[in-house]
């Protein structure tokens, strides 16, 4: 193997200026801003720039220099064009609920915020696709078809409030991945602002078009290709019944065996999803399902399609779980029930505030065989560090999402979590898997792409973040790793996320 | 391995990954030869004009299983395992890639994802970018490259694997494929329906919205392309009309309660007449209906994509002109074979302008799917620039700087 002869020059992103309030080129550019987005539109004040200096990564923190809430793509595409005017970086943010640093403005600049731009600007039922704006809601989309007997299947635990624009950047998944699929399964094309401004349409309403797979490049771009401005999705027809039911098991071993059996079994399960002891205890503490507080593990599993053939599913899950030792099966047959099941399910995080000031989500991918081994480890890694590891994640996927709780008035804690983390993911990779399966890689994890890629891919992925994003002008830094020639280091990791709503 | 001649093209076969990208790396810094990646040579004709001089990359040794952890369900091969052959890996354990690939027996992974084949089952079950996991492919320099991995969720850099979906081997030759597999169901049935009048198809096939039921695929044919699929099915059933098929798969209850629910449904559309068809007679059905778009002897086929709410109004089009057509009714993808009589170049373009103008610009697309080679290099295989063109002409230059992946076609891709 050659050394890649497609590498380009390292990135000149010193040469983006640095804004600094007051200037005449500040001036200069709030005015014009204000141009287009009207007074109400612009923020610059430091106390009210606060609230956009991080989003769910609260290890780093970077405030930017202006906030603008533009109202359609041409406003969009004037913003970017000032912004390359005057020479500053800009990035895109939703809802800001991004877990690895998505929306942390690096370097300052403007921050393009799309909570105003939420419409539904077409829903096609017979064609099955809506369009939306970025800003939307994730749940709101679902709830606009509510009795239409369609729905937009990703179901990211934030969708009440993360939007479409971000769940696109990300790549999104949620609990129904398993059988549904991740978000760019389920986006036909979109509308983007390139980060010189002009204006693109890739992919559209049909099934599929002629050519590359540009949507599909596009998705999972995390904000490095422009700022996605409008979003062809494809509406999926609802199930016509579910069934719920949480099984407990005596240990993690178990459960995971089950795990497998059902999958073996030729069932996709809509959710296979699962708590550990740890979080059953917080969960347990919160809502009072009547989880027995010693249980080892417990399987959240959910079968849809048509009512005739769900008890034969879920006689044949019950018939595989108690050849795995389960202890207890609840079933949650009525909307109500599985209601407050989800609710238990979503809201663990929620939950995890009763058991620490602090928590750090991690984000790793085995394949699902391997879940008794990286939890092993894990409680391993636990017990070396001394930290309360809890996991409630999305087992049928092989996602585990780790969740580390520590104090973070402690500085030993600190360190503490972040060495495990890194022996966590390092140990997912070891078995195969990835460092994150929903989460992206933002700022947070940006070191671990040289342990996953080698320097011919991610030259190839810079290659073709440079057709996009050329000068880095437009959400600089994320992604992929800087350069080794290049001095400037990238955010280094000091603390710890806390939050994750995820 | 020495490279062989073969007419006017060079072959050379590699036996790994590793010679293909030295190959190409020296051949981007010493004879600067066109490259056209070949796998099963199924789409050959379109995708890579005979009448080009350069070397034929043929990936029938890149074979190979590199890793299939069974109860994962997913699985690494090389890009030139042939369908038929990853089938029969796959179907021993009782799993399968839903994508439906016709002549099986010679396409390859690669293939299919570079010319972006689907079938019937697309309607339910999506298409080959979604079981695409992780891909590693060789770029015009001769740089391997991959991206993704071999676990069903990940977002770790970005997604390479789908630019190289539809990139018809002008981009990169994809040497390796880790895929996301499914569990075979139980079994299949398929439920065909004649009616009289484009209207009434249309209704029903509107009607499928809200339908109790859920196919896996929902075909139509008109007469003369019906009469074709149901003699290659060997079975019995009225072809003089348009021909609706509805397919079902799953638990055998499950089916044949949807099948009988899908007839008690589409009373209200008047069909002309309604039949299940199960077991052995319905995989050689869905086999003639899989296999249709490339069954042609005639001298083109085309493919149009359309939004399905538009899609009768193109066949009512494409019928007029006594096109045989088919098409994944619920997608809006339609294949049709032009007719005999359409005997020269000139026919060929006259029939497509007619066809054209029936397409919305903005949500229909009409491109060349098959095709005799010596038409095929002065046919644009597009008829239009598709969204995002300037892009991929971009995303072409900067992974094939030296323009030596099939890169005449890829020059005349598009009308100008």
């Amino acid at each position: 193997m050659v050394e890649p002869t497609n590498q380009t020059m390292p990135q000149e992103t010193h040469l983006l200026e640095e804004l600094e309030a007051g200037s005449p080129s500040f001036s200069a550019l709030v005015q014009q801003l204000t141009q287009i987005v009207g007074k109400t539109g612009i923020l610059y004040d430091a106390d009210e720039l606060l609230v956009y200096e991080c989003d769910g990564y609260i290890v780093d923190k970077t405030a930017p220099d202006i906030v603008v809430f533009p109202t359609s793509t041409a406003q969009i595409s004037a913003i970017v064009e000032l912004c390359n005017q005057f020479n500053v970086p800009f990035l895109a943010r939703g809802a800001g609920t991004s877990l690895s640093g998505g929306c942390l403005p690096i370097g300052g600049g403007v921050m393009i915020v799309l909570t105003k731009m939420k419409k539904i600007l077409e829903i096609n039922l017979r064609d099955r696709y809506a369009i939306v704006e970025p800003g939307m809601v994730n749940l709101h989309l679902t709830n606009a078809l509510k009795g239409t007997g369609y729905h937009y299947a990703p179901d990211p635990s934030s969708q009440g409030s993360c939007t479409i624009g971000g769940n696109i950047a990300t790549n999104s998944g949620g609990p129904h991945t398993l059988k549904y699929g991740v978000t760019t399964n389920h986006v036909l094309g979109l509308e983007a602002v390139l980060p010189d401004g002009s204006i693109i349409e890739l992919g559209g309403p049909t099934a599929e078009v002629p050519g590359y797979d540009m949507h599909g490049l596009y998705v999972g771009n995390e904000g490095t290709f422009g700022i996605c401005t409008k979003a062809i999705v494809r509406l999926t027809r609802d199930p016509e019944s579910h069934r719920t039911m949480l099984a407990i098991f005596q240990t993690i071993a178990d459960a995971t065996r089950a795990i497998s059996a059902i999958i073996a079994a030729g069932i996709i399960p809509s959710a296979l999803e699962m708590m550990d002891q740890g979080i059953i205890q917080a969960v347990e503490e919160a809502f009072h399902f009547g989880f027995p507080l010693d249980a080892g593990a417990v399987l959240l599993i959910e079968v849809d399609g048509l009512e005739i053939a769900l008890d034969e599913e879920v006689r044949q899950i019950l018939e595989i779980c108690d050849s795995c030792n389960v202890r207890e099966i609840q079933r949650a047959d009525t909307p109500e029930e599985r209601l407050l099941v989800w609710k238990s399910r979503k809201q663990a995080f929620g939950a995890i505030g009763r058991l620490s000031p602090s928590y750090c989500t991690q984000d790793g991918v085995v394949p699902r065989t391997r879940l008794p081994e990286i939890l092993e480890f894990i409680e391993e890694t636990s017990k070396k560090y001394g930290l309360r590891i809890v996991n409630v994640f999305h087992a049928g996927d092989g996602n585990v999402h780790p969740i580390l709780l520590f104090d973070e008035r402690d500085q030993a804690q600190i360190q503490k979590v972040l060495d495990a983390s890194e022996e966590i993911l390092e140990k997912c990779l070891e078995l195969g898997g990835s460092v994150t399966g929903e989460h992206g890689i933002g700022v947070e994890k940006i070191n671990f792409m040289s342990r996953i890629f080698n320097k011919t891919d991610l030259a190839t992925m810079e290659t073709v973040r440079n057709i996009f994003n050329p000068r880095q002008i437009c959400s600089r830094d994320k992604v992929l790793p800087p350069h080794q020639t290049d001095e400037k280091p990238g955010i280094s990791q000091s603390h710890p996320a806390r939050r994750a709503p995820h | 391995m020495s490279p062989t001649h073969s007419g006017s093209l060079e072959e050379f076969i590699p036996a790994s990954q590793t010679e293909l990208s030295r190959f190409m790396t020296e051949n981007a810094t010493t004879d600067q030869k066109q490259i056209f990646p070949v796998g099963g040579r199924t789409s050959l004709s379109v995708c890579c004009p005979s009448s080009q001089s350069g070397t034929q990359i043929c990936t029938s040794q890149l074979n190979r299983v590199i890793d299939y952890p069974i109860r994962d369900m997913t699985i690494t091969v090389e890009a030139g395992m042939r369908l038929d052959q990853l089938n029969e890996i796959i179907s021993a354990e009782g799993q399968r890639l839903p994508i439906d690939v016709s002549q099986s027996n010679r396409a390859t992974l690669g293939g299919v994802i570079a010319t972006n084949t689907c079938g019937p089952r697309r309607f339910s079950y999506g298409t080959i970018r979604d079981y695409v996991i992780g891909i590693s492919a060789i770029d015009g320099r001769g740089n391997l490259f991959k991206s993704g991995g071999r676990v069903v969720k990940n977002v770790a850099g970005y997604d390479l694997g789908k630019m190289l979906v539809g990139s018809l081997g002008t981009l990169a030759v994809i040497s390796q494929v880790s895929l996301n597999l499914r569990p075979k169901p139980e079994t299949m049935c398929m439920v065909w329906f004649a009616f009289d009048s484009y209207q009434n198809v249309d209704r029903a096939l509107e009607a499928l919205i809200t339908s109790g039921t859920r196919p896996t695929a929902v075909e139509y044919c008109n007469s003369k392309a019906a009469r074709q699929i149901v003699a290659e099915s060997r079975f019995e059933l009225p072809a003089d009309h348009h021909a609706i098929c509805v397919c079902y798969e799953g638990p055998e209850n499950q089916v044949n309660w949807q099948a009988n629910q899908i007839k008690e449904e589409w009373k209200e559309f008047s069909p002309l007449s309604s039949q299940i068809v199960q077991a052995d007679h319905a995989t050689r059905l869905y086999n003639a209906f899989t296999e249709y778009q490339t069954s042609s002897d005639d001298p083109v086929t085309l493919k149009a994509v359309v939004l399905p709410s538009q899609m009768m109004k193109f066949v009512e089009a494409a019928t007029q002109l006594n096109i045989a057509v088919k098409a994944h009714a619920a997608d809006g993808i339609v294949f049709g074979h032009l007719p005999d009589s359409a005997s020269s170049l000139e026919d060929v373009k006259q029939i497509l302008s007619q066809l054209k103008n029936k397409l919305d610009p903005k949500t229909g697309y009409l491109t060349i799917y098959q095709c005799e080679s010596e038409w095929a290099e002065l046919l644009p295989l597009f008829c239009s620039p598709p969204p995002g063109w300037d892009l991929m002409k971009q995303l072409k230059n900067a992974l094939d700087p030296d323009q030596l992946l099939n890169s005449q076609r890829f020059a005349d891709l598009v009308e100008t």
